[in-house]
């Protein structure tokens, strides 16, 4: 009987051991794999400040004159926030090729209306500032509007429809400009695009609250969960209810609102406008989001990434120009930047796989060997 | 046909030996030690739970994998260096369960092409080939039209073909991987037919088979097969539904029936009322009481499916009502349904059902979102942090932590996401299709615990399943549907597994 007891007890105190060594593995494991999903923001880090350091030891003069990192810091927003709009069509498993267009478009009508009110009268120009950007602003949004309806509404795939509306948005701008450069932008935009804070300059500060807000969306809000489970699997979306015509338009409606934001910041750092500004950035920020961890088939992603792939690589364009190698070298830069990557991140994927799979045949294994007992 | 003339085929020897197989993956053993012999004129089943090594034996048989140690015996002969070349050469054959057909070629086409490949034949004559495509067909007695194109052809009649195929390339061994799973009744009785027919030619089978009532008619000797170990093996005799299943699980699964009585209320949570969607269902009628788990069964079809993802709002229903606790309900979207509180766990698990690449927590949450955002439209991490964790629990779902990808997690620890994805938005009517598909006994028998657990709590259940034993186990009523009719309805003592597979294939 006593033995009978001594029994029970013994089958209690190894069931609550392993219970506690269970817990124990999960609060492990799930650090661990916290880790993970900062692996791949941890690689852009060492990337960003590989590229840092091997300049500064290139060219320490001059590259780490404090005129050169603010050089970086005025260049890096408006590709970044295109970057940005890039990876948000990204999440849902689209594209968004548009989003120079949209900019484009956005400086190309506040330079219009601010010239054509300032050749009445200069200061209602200025004084109207803040709605003629806000009128540039709504002309962005409509163009990220025109592509959620294509995408969500009508259904055509994404990277064509973008196509399509890049072309007729770039076609717009230049029959508008006639193909020429307009000058003229409100005051109050040249404070934003010259003005500094400690230092930093305003147009970094803008880059770095829209990129702050942008990452809430994506992973605090519902919003920001229904677009990376459309990415993930679209099917699977449907069938859990996640209302995916929304979903798209959400999705092109903030890509387009990044697009005119940048377009904000491109005519601020510089009050001029054309049909034909930054025509090589397409692929530029394509690269860029896809180096900052974006999953190009959709469902992954991270804000800071993007951020920090952004910096490296104007980093290394402006290393590049310290160096004095030329564009095309530098585009050559881009691309085993972005293949070296992709390679690494394979060969990683695969063993990581590798590994979980390892880990669940033991664990069943072990389970048998338990049942077996 | 080298065995055709011989009716009486020599048994002694044995056509395929497996000797002590050892196969490793990255110090994971996979198979330990594994021994299996096929004899001519038999049927051999192997069975064993998903993750087993059952597929892995069946890779080095086939030549597709070479063993770590331990080797293959044909007709005596050992091949220590098999190639999936050689091994058809041999006369061995696997049937997969997609059946490598080509679909846009016809079933004459189908039946002698890989043969005229394998002679290294330069040119291929259709008008040459037809007669042995007959042949064959005629042999076995089999209706099967070799002019119509494969994509045309039923499951059941893609099977026949690449039965005829494997034996125009002189199948010695023939193996089957998972063969009656899309099989209706009447369509795995006239393959059982079929199969006894090449027993008498002396062709020797392997049944890699879940559905063990079954294997268990048509096979001889069984294998069974558990974490890369042989547990069990002998004479189909001396073995019952209630043993395998012992040997595969390493536990007793208890089949038995267990309801509960559902709560009458005044009006059911569900009524459906003359739903239908011409070319796929008509007139059906039924309804559902709150803690009732209600089966629709039928073969493969029927329409089952398809009543249940209208109700969800994925193929609208043209005419007919849906009353939702006594309320009218319109449901053209499946947003529509989700709102009047119905879930649907559907049975393409992989693709609608789960994001594979996502977490369990994610996947746990896609579809209540919307009941955690806060006032300042942010989602309240907390208090779903605190739901993920409770419905890992009591599922029990087998993984390291809850943001495991779903991916790494076994068929059903998966569908045990998929339920608590619905558990979580807390519908008042649950649709379950296929609920236990892939799913190894273990984990089915938790499932299906869970489920009658939910109904005592007042949901309603229907669970759509052409698994009779499985449906008499959980349901308080089962209706048959039949070419897109309700045609019969079971309640109390008349549920029988006999008498509703025989009005299922009526």
């Amino acid at each position: 009987m006593s033995e009978q007891k001594s029994n029970e007890t013994r089958q209690i105190a190894l069931q609550t051991a392993r219970s506690t060594n269970q817990r124990i593995d999960n609060v492990v494991s799930s650090s661990l794999a916290r880790f993970h999903v900062s692996h791949g923001v941890g690689r852009m880090i060492l990337l960003t400040l590989l590229a840092f350091v091997i300049f500064t030891i290139a060219a320490p003069q001059v590259f780490l004159n404090p005129l050169n990192l603010q050089n970086i810091a005025i260049t890096s927003p408006e590709i970044g926030l295109l970057a940005l709009a890039v990876m948000v069509a990204l999440l849902t498993g689209g594209i968004d090729l548009s989003v120079v267009a949209i900019a484009n478009l956005t400086t190309i009508t506040i330079s219009t209306l601010y010239s054509t009110i300032a050749a009445t009268d200069e200061g209602l120009a200025d004084s109207l500032g803040p709605v003629i950007v806000l009128v540039g602003f709504v002309v962005g949004l409509f163009g990220g509007f025109i592509n959620g309806l294509l995408v969500s509404k009508v259904g055509i795939t994404p990277i064509l429809a973008t196509l399509g509306t890049m072309q007729i948005f770039n076609g717009i701008a230049i029959v508008w400009t006639g193909g020429e450069t307009l000058y003229g932008a409100p005051a109050m935009l040249n404070t934003v695009g010259t003005g500094a804070i400690a230092g930093i300059p305003l147009l970094f500060v803008v880059f770095i609250a829209v990129a702050v807000i942008i990452a809430v969306i994506i992973n605090k809000t519902a919003l920001g969960s229904t677009i990376l489970l459309q990415g993930a699997n679209p099917v699977a979306a449907k069938f859990s209810g996640i209302r995916t015509t929304r979903t798209l338009m959400s999705t092109y409606l903030i890509s387009g609102a990044l697009a005119a934001l940048a377009g904000i910041l491109i005519i601020s750092r510089n009050p001029t406008a054309s049909a034909d500004y930054g025509s090589s950035y397409v692929l530029l920020v394509i690269v860029i989001a896809i180096l900052g961890g974006t999953n190009p088939t959709g469902g992954f992603g991270t804000v800071l990434g993007v951020v920090l792939a952004t910096l490296t690589l104007q980093i290394v364009s402006s290393g590049f120009n310290i160096v004095r190698l030329s564009s095309y070298e530098y585009a050559i830069a881009q691309g085993v930047i972005l293949i070296g990557v992709m390679v690494i991140d394979q060969v990683t994927r695969n063993r990581q796989r590798s590994a979980v799979l390892k880990q669940r045949k033991l664990k069943v294994q072990l389970q048998a060997k338990d049942s077996n007992q | 046909m080298s065995n055709t003339d011989s009716t009486a085929p020599d048994r002694s020897v044995p056509v395929l030996e497996a000797r002590n197989i050892v196969k490793t993956y990255g110090g994971v053993t996979a198979l330990k030690g594994v021994s299996l012999t096929l004899t001519s004129g038999h049927v051999h089943c192997l069975a064993g739970e998903n993750g087993c090594g059952k597929s892995t034996l069946i890779k080095i048989i086939s030549g597709a994998e070479r063993p770590d140690s331990g080797e293959i015996l044909i007709d005596g002969v050992s091949h220590p260096f098999m190639t999936p070349k050689k091994a058809i050469q041999l006369g061995i054959q696997v049937i997969y369960q997609d059946f490598s057909l080509f679909p846009n070629l016809t079933v004459a086409e189908n039946i002698v092409l890989t043969s005229a490949v394998a002679q290294k034949r330069k040119t291929f004559s259709l008008a040459q080939s037809r007669p042995r495509a007959h042949a064959i067909v005629q042999e076995l007695g089999l209706t099967l039209n070799l002019d119509a194109y494969v994509e045309t052809l039923s499951v059941a009649d893609r099977q026949l073909t690449a039965i005829c195929r494997a034996l125009i390339n002189d199948a010695r061994v023939i193996i089957m991987d998972e063969p009656t799973t899309a099989l209706t009744h009447t369509e795995v009785d006239r393959l059982f037919a079929l199969v006894r027919k090449l027993q008498a030619r002396g062709v020797a089978l392997m049944f890699v088979s879940h559905k063990l009532e079954e294997a268990l008619s048509i096979s001889q000797d069984i294998t069974i097969l558990r974490s890369g170990d042989r547990v069990s093996s002998g004479s189909a005799t001396d073995f019952d539904r209630r043993s395998i299943s012992r040997h595969m699980t390493g536990r007793d699964i208890d089949e038995s029936r267990v309801i509960n009585p559902p709560q009458y209320d005044e009006r059911p949570v569900l009524e459906v009322h003359a739903l239908t969607r011409m070319g796929e269902f008509e007139n059906i009628t039924f309804d559902l009481h709150r803690g009732e788990i209600l089966g629709i069964t039928g073969l493969l079809g029927s329409g089952r499916s398809e009543i249940a993802e209208s109700l969800f709002g994925v193929l609208p229903a043209e005419s007919g009502d849906t009353t939702v606790n006594g309320s009218k309900v319109h449901i053209r979207s499946i947003r529509d349904a989700i709102d009047a509180g119905i879930g649907y766990v559907p049975e393409d698990r992989l693709t609608q059902g789960l994001f594979l690449d996502k977490s369990i927590a994610d996947n746990m949450i896609a579809s209540s979102l919307d009941k955690y955002r806060m006032k300042n439209h942010l989602l309240d991490n907390k208090r779903i942090a605190r739901t993920i964790s409770v419905f890992f629990d009591k599922l029990h779902i087998k993984a390291p932590n809850v943001s495991a990808p779903v991916r790494s997690l076994s068929g059903g620890n998966a569908q045990r996401v998929v339920l608590a994805k619905w558990l979580a938005n807390q519908p008042q009517i649950l649709i379950l299709n296929g609920p236990t598909v892939g799913v190894d006994v273990g984990s089915k028998e938790e499932i299906l615990t869970l489920l009658r657990a939910e109904a005592a709590h007042g949901m309603g259940l229907i669970v759509i399943s052409d698994d009779v034993p499985e449906l008499v186990s959980v349901c308080n009523r089962i209706i048959v549907i039949q070419q897109g009719r309700l045609t019969s309805s079971f309640t109390g003592d008349e549920i029988q597994v006999d008498a509703i597979q025989e009005r299922m294939s009526a």
